[in-house]
């Protein structure tokens, strides 16, 4: 899956866990005090984007290392959370 | 069904033997499968990759999980100042560490069900400060606190968290251990006997049982405190 597509699948599913109830653009954290999502929404978010991995044949890790570390957090933007599930459908 | 660490030995063989004869479909996971005559995956669940496969593994077996029971432990009975150092690490690493690995990694398959409970394992060390238990007493009174806390991050998924704290049962990791040394611990407790395996398999039915639906964030220390 390329970057774009998957900034396009992760703003889908990030937009249907907020119910449409804010903008949602590339810098926007997921974790942190800024965040919009609630530690609830987040994993909804990660199950979610399991079944769209699920759908196009691979497997989205979100208990990695890369998603736990608080330095280069996967869900430090929308940005890097579509950049890693793109790495992770190369794989 | 039903996911059992430890499953080759001890308390966790029985519980497994339990959940069996109650016709539960029973994964077990342990370090050497070789003589386990159930579905098994070998894992050390002190090792971060291994529990990482096997809830993969799980995951993709596509089943629902009822529970997981971190029955995987070990023992040493001996003062902090007569524990060596690899034992400390021991300890630490099996009980509290892999404990947490496996209800992080596991977490995820109850996440999506909104559905399940942990049974985690505890002493009655801990609520009795037993001397001589300060090292594992602390592995454990690890598990109580993580489990408590747990239960609350998971509470709003419809899964259950909960801890059994047996008090001196007979299985390998009370090798060595004096009918006296027994006695001192089991006058400690309210109901002062030694129980035995099969009081704990009980502990974890119920805890299972639909009816324990309101039990989360709870440490059961068998023959009380």
């Amino acid at each position: 899956m390329n970057i774009s597509k998957a900034k396009e699948v992760v703003i889908s599913v990030i937009d249907e866990a907020l119910e449409g109830k804010a903008e949602i653009t590339e810098d926007m954290q997921l974790i942190g005090g800024e965040s919009l999502l609630d530690s609830m929404k987040l994993v909804e978010v990660c199950l979610a984007l399991e079944d769209v991995a699920d759908e196009h044949g691979f497997e989205f890790d979100w208990t990695s290392e890369a998603a736990m570390s608080k330095s280069r957090s996967m869900f430090r933007s929308v940005a890097a959370l579509a950049e890693e599930f793109a790495n992770q459908s190369e794989v | 069904m039903i996911i059992v660490t430890g499953a080759s030995r001890g308390l966790g063989q029985a519980i497994t033997e339990r959940l069996i004869e109650r016709g539960e479909e029973v994964i077990g996971l342990a370090r050497n499968t070789n003589e386990l005559k159930i579905d098994a995956i070998e894992c050390d669940v002190s090792d971060y990759a291994a529990v990482k496969n096997a809830s993969k593994e799980v995951k993709r077996m596509r089943k629902p999980v009822k529970a997981f029971i971190n029955a995987a432990g070990v023992a040493s009975m001996n003062m902090a100042v007569t524990t060596d150092e690899s034992t400390v690490q021991k300890l630490m690493q099996t009980n509290l560490v892999g404990t947490i690995y496996c209800c992080q990694l596991f977490a995820p398959i109850m996440l999506r069900q909104k559905q399940g409970c942990f049974i985690n394992f505890s002493t009655i060390a801990v609520a009795l400060a037993l001397k001589g238990e300060s090292v594992y007493a602390a592995s454990k009174a690890g598990v109580e606190s993580f489990s408590r806390t747990f239960a609350r991050e998971m509470a709003d998924f419809n899964v259950r968290v909960n801890c059994i704290a047996p008090g001196p049962i007979r299985t390998d990791l009370l090798r060595g251990i004096t009918d006296t040394q027994i006695e001192n611990i089991t006058s400690q407790q309210v109901i002062q006997r030694q129980f035995q395996k099969s009081d704990v398999c009980d502990l974890v039915e119920l805890l299972l049982d639909e009816k324990a639906t309101s039990l989360s964030g709870q440490v059961l220390n068998v023959g009380g405190v």
